[in-house]
């Protein structure tokens, strides 16, 4: 992911043209309203899914991103399902682990519909001026900002390993490779947040966070 | 006190200092800067050039055992205040650094968040603060830039943004640390030119000989910790000699001027 891929911009639709707060609004109420449904309540939720993948395709989020996205997600989830009859005895375990299907999913694509529609700094702006506070607000945008570094820095990694290992070796190799990979990532972060500690007390940064925008 | 002692802005006496692994990075090092002057600070990748403009803003003597930061607090003096836990808010408005790398310096999701992060901990009323992000902003050339998003600016403009956040907080002595690298020449030029416009003192630790000659009146060659010339970059950097001892060569700029075609 380079900087220029790393955003793309999603064509304008009648979603896009919604103030940032209504979208917030309406997708928490997505979220909130599959939490009250009958956890295994089959036509409520249905008609929920319904709702969102409606509501993503009026935002013309391609299919193929959503899909990608939330086979992603369905793989933590059905695992944590699972596990709940497993443990919970087979009785009501399953009730249970539709509800975590579907609630997961339903908040899952609320929150995919919310930020493909508000760009992120726009939607940090609204939580601010709604009263979310600022240290929040900070630790968001910094994680935000931060995650698209990291990104590149972990794609060069990845091509100067793969630039040496020829394609040779089978899973276990690239297993541990890719451990290897992940633990080199954790100490250059280690590394980063020194320095940009450093570069914020450069700047006078005393520990009070302020913003333009109080 | 003297004339010259007046027109000070920063006086570096018997600076040593050594990393928690052992490593001598500053040994004895000494020199003073004058008002207005554009000090280049070469010498080969390792001499100590980072460790010694991350003194001058206070950054380093704070993580390593305080008795060693203690004495080394004291070597270090901004117009006239020294660089100590005690001074350290005055010290750093002061003193103006600029990164290597722009990715650790510019973290708030839009260039105009970040240019006001400096003023904003200066405790500037809100009116001020807008000012200086649109003079800064002018400043590098970023007219217009304010709503942008970080992630969306190439090298050359992330650079100038941390720049324009730096120029935000009005500082005395600007300290840029390899502000060149990685730069194309377009971006390079451009980063020169603002530079220049610059009306403080600078202090350019670099690996770009070229642009030291272009742009600096003076030059300090640093190896292994210790100054080992002080001069004018168009007889320091011109000494074939010393270039060779210390791991550096005769920008090609001086070659030039100097060989006669044979």
């Amino acid at each position: 992911m380079n900087e220029s891929t790393a955003r793309p911009r999603p064509p304008r639709s009648l979603c896009h043209r919604l103030p940032p707060a209504v979208v917030l609004l309406l997708s928490v109420s997505a979220i909130a309203l599959g939490m009250f449904l009958p956890p295994a309540h089959w036509p409520s939720h249905g008609a929920l899914l319904c709702v969102l993948f409606a509501a993503l395709g009026l935002a013309r989020v391609p299919f193929a991103v959503v899909a990608g996205r939330l086979a992603i997600f369905l793989g933590f989830a059905l695992l944590f399902a699972i596990s709940v009859p497993l443990s919970q005895g087979f009785r009501g375990g399953f009730e249970i682990a539709q509800g975590i299907l579907f609630r997961g999913t339903e908040s899952f694509l609320a929150g995919l519909w919310l930020i493909s529609v508000v760009p992120f700094e726009r939607l940090l702006a609204t939580l601010r001026r709604l009263g979310v506070p600022a240290i929040l607000i900070a630790i968001l945008a910094f994680m935000y900002r931060f995650l698209f570094v990291l990104w590149n820095e972990l794609d060069t990694m990845r091509a100067a390993r793969r630039a040496r290992t020829f394609d040779r070796g089978g899973l276990a190799f690239r297993w541990r490779n890719a451990a290897q990979m992940i633990g080199m990532l954790l100490i250059r972060s280690l590394g980063r947040s020194e320095r940009v500690y450093g570069a914020m007390c450069a700047r006078g940064w005393d520990g009070t966070l302020r913003t333009l925008d109080e | 006190m003297t004339p010259s002692a007046a027109d000070t802005v920063l006086e570096v006496s018997g600076l040593s200092f050594g990393y928690p692994n052992g490593r001598q990075a500053l040994d004895n090092v000494r020199f003073t800067l004058r008002r207005g002057e554009i000090l280049g600070i070469v010498g080969p990748s390792g001499a100590g050039k980072s460790t010694l403009l991350l003194h001058l803003n206070g950054l380093l003597p704070l993580r390593p055992e305080p008795t060693r930061a203690a004495t080394n607090g004291a070597a270090v003096h901004v117009a006239g205040l020294s660089v100590g836990a005690a001074n350290l808010a005055e010290v750093r408005r002061r003193v103006g650094f600029l990164f290597q790398d722009p990715d650790d310096q510019l973290f708030c999701p839009t260039v105009r968040d970040d240019v006001a992060f400096g003023p904003l901990n200066l405790g500037l009323p809100r009116a001020e603060v807008e000012r200086r992000i649109t003079a800064s902003l002018g400043a590098v050339g970023l007219e217009g830039f304010e709503s942008r998003s970080t992630l969306q600016l190439s090298l050359g403009e992330r650079k100038r943004v941390c720049l324009a956040g730096v120029l935000a907080c009005q500082p005395l002595i600007l300290a840029l640390d390899e502000p060149f690298s990685n730069l194309d020449p377009r971006a390079r030029r451009t980063l020169v030119d603002v530079l220049r416009r610059f009306e403080g003192s600078q202090i350019i630790a670099t690996h770009e000989l070229d642009v030291v000659v272009e742009l600096c009146n003076r030059v300090i060659v640093l190896d292994e910790g210790a100054i080992r010339a002080d001069g004018p970059p168009a007889s320091v950097l011109a000494d074939e000699a010393l270039m060779e001892r210390h791991g550096l060569e005769v920008p090609l700029r001086l070659q030039l001027s100097r060989k006669p075609t044979p």
